[in-house]
């Protein structure tokens, strides 16, 4: 207790505040998510009891070996009118849980009730998704609170932006459906300049140093989509396969410009404010520091951000492929095929994020040179 | 000619122009650690090798790559490949964790449509690939926050050299946190990017917020975004730790 007593005296009244807000915010949403279950048209049922009833070996056409099991699961129905009655319910898994899964006592799954020729007692029903929401705010909660603890301000800033960009992508993509005729390029185009001038004045406040750096990440971007463009007519996309590439209700190639645009902006940002936070605070430590010497420092440090900051993007990309490989290749695809059908798409985003941060390196040196010589002469 | 190859050929001039030696040493990096993924996807189809371990021992060669290759290896680096290391472990039971509990696994309803024809029942564990998943594509972030901190870290110890190591732990994690909000950002956004067309499916076809929220797509999604966040914010102690222990020490000596 003294060792909490002193915790509390030593934060000062708006921590206090947050800290309070942040604990009512905290336990009001789990209680909520916990029990929501009336919130919900599905029906909802809690596994009561499982059993498995039959276990068979099996050997596809490639000779992958798994192991099937159909499961029985009693269940009681959380929500609507058959609330509390209980329900039997079918599911077949496999160990490799690929598409399948297996449930066990505890956990909540969205159902489907199957019409009951007979008019006999027993609810009979299919299962339909896991319910995840409570998992999902409860790592919400996890994430938010590492930040806040480890990141203090800055984690909290971060946070705020993360939540305006997801808002403004969302908002952005409801203009887009619902105006015909509107280019989704020039929504993310406009999107872009909206995201980059909000995260870089959260990040790093209203001065000269987030002016350099977002004049630098306009370029940036605006100029690494052009050269993927260009060149992506002038070897007419050859090699770039957009069959696999998922969720589509719109045509293809727009959806990916849009998103390899959106997708290279953050690296951008950081690659431009680097560049100008390192360049001003050079300048400030010594008003008189020639142009020539912060040109040759500004290189050396983009130099040093170069191989880490590509490195990012590609890993953020390419990996998000290894279970589709992993499905392609154990179904015996051919390498070429499995690779450029998985891969093409995702090689093409890093790569132009790729020269995106490049080229970003040189246009956020010479931008924030030119912010420094403006002030120099008013000096 | 073949598109990819034009964006690599045209990276590669940038790199070298832009960066000179290091540039190109950049650029090769990449195409390691290509090399290192595409062999461990190879071993990951045997299915008595775990995934896990498998991803360990990826990750560990791929910082080794990126720290040890296109820097030195010198302590700095040296500091920065073992935070790098921890942090992937501890990160790594958090997501196993996460994964079997939100049972996010495997392929989704939506993904199914276009893969009907294969079979599922390959035998592999694939709440372990999501994982490895997951890690894999935090990996450059992680690497790049362990080198942020450790190395203007050496530069304050090698300033002061009679600072207390409770102090340069304390300027460790207060670089971090000045570069949280960018490296942050930089995932945010890639990601996004990578789930445009998911999120215009959505809407397109209308989904409910239960719906989505309770999707196994949407929930791998978050879970991805968040883990990701959580690797960059916990590696800035891990790394302040360890590199002003290492510090501190050797200058007392």
């Amino acid at each position: 207790m003294a060792i909490l007593h002193k915790l509390i005296k030593k934060l000062t009244y708006k921590q206090l505040i947050l800290f309070t807000a942040l604990l009512f915010c905290f336990i009001g949403s789990v209680l909520f998510v916990f029990h929501n279950h009336s919130f919900y048209e599905r029906p909802i049922v809690e596994v009561t009891e499982t059993s498995i009833i039959d276990t068979t070996e099996t050997v596809d056409n490639h000779n992958n070996e798994d192991i099937l099991y159909t499961q029985i699961i009693i269940a009681e129905i959380k929500n609507g009118k058959e609330q509390g009655q209980s329900i039997k319910l079918m599911n077949e898994y496999s160990t490799s849980q690929a598409y399948t899964q297996e449930y066990q006592v505890g956990n909540e799954l969205f159902i489907k009730f199957d019409e009951n020729e007979s008019s006999n007692s027993s609810l009979v029903g299919t299962i339909q998704e896991v319910k995840r929401d409570k998992y999902i705010l409860l790592v919400a909660w996890l994430f938010v609170l590492i930040l806040l603890i480890v990141g203090k301000r800055q984690g909290l800033f971060s946070i705020i932006s993360l939540a305006i960009n997801v808002l403004l992508i969302s908002y952005a993509l409801d203009v887009y459906i619902h105006t015909s005729g509107t280019s989704l390029l020039w929504i993310c185009g406009i999107s872009v300049v909206l995201f980059t001038i909000i995260s870089l004045l959260l990040v790093n406040g209203r001065n000269e140093k987030t002016y350099a750096a977002i004049v630098a990440t306009l370029l940036g971007s605006f100029l690494s989509l052009l050269i993927t463009f260009l060149v992506m007519k002038l070897t007419s996309e050859n090699g770039l396969r957009y069959e696999e590439m998922g969720f589509l209700t719109r045509p293809p190639h727009v959806v990916f410009m849009a998103g390899l645009f959106i997708g290279s902006l953050g690296a951008v940002m950081d690659v431009a404010i680097t560049m100008s936070s390192s360049i001003f605070t050079l300048f400030e430590k010594n008003n008189h520091i020639a142009t020539d010497a912060l040109k040759k420092s500004g290189m050396e440090i983009g130099k040093d951000i170069m191989g880490t900051m590509t490195n990012i993007l590609f890993f953020a990309y390419v990996s998000g492929s290894i279970p589709s490989l992993i499905l392609y290749l154990k179904n015996g695809s051919p390498l070429s095929y499995t690779f450029s059908i998985n891969l093409s798409l995702e090689l093409t985003r890093a790569l132009a994020g790729g020269i995106g941060i490049v080229i970003t390196i040189p246009i956020g040196l010479y931008c924030a040179l030119f912010f420094v010589n403006r002030k120099k002469a008013n000096l | 000619m073949n598109t990819i190859v034009a964006l690599a050929l045209i990276l590669l001039i940038l790199m070298v122009l832009v960066g000179g030696r290091k540039g190109a040493k950049s650029f090769i990096a990449i195409f390691l650690n290509f090399a290192v993924l595409i062999v461990t996807i190879f071993i990951m189809l045997d299915p008595s090798a775990d995934p896990i371990i498998l991803t360990i021992f990826a990750s560990t060669l791929i910082s080794c790559i990126t720290l040890f290759y296109i820097n030195d290896v010198n302590s700095t680096t040296k500091t920065a490949f073992l935070s790098t290391v921890i942090t992937i472990v501890i990160l790594l039971a958090l997501i196993t964790f996460l994964t079997e509990t939100t049972m996010i696994q495997g392929f989704s309803e939506e993904e199914i449509g276009e893969l009907y024809i294969f079979s599922f029942y390959i035998g592999i564990d694939f709440v372990k690939i999501v994982a490895a998943m997951i890690i894999m594509s935090t990996i450059g972030a992680i690497t790049d926050m362990a080198i942020a901190i450790a190395s203007p870290m050496r530069e304050i110890h090698y300033h002061h050299p009679t600072i207390s190591r409770k102090e340069l732990y304390r300027s460790g994690v207060s670089i971090g946190r000045d570069i949280l909000g960018t490296n942050t950002n930089t995932l945010f956004f890639a990601f996004f990017g990578g789930y445009l067309a998911l999120l215009i499916w959505f809407k397109d076809l209308s989904y409910t917020f239960g719906e989505i929220i309770n999707s196994k797509v949407f929930s791998e999604e978050m879970i991805t975004i968040m883990c990701a966040g959580i690797g960059i914010a916990i590696i800035i102690p891990i790394t302040s730790g360890i590199t002003a222990y290492a510090l501190v020490r050797s200058g007392d000596n």
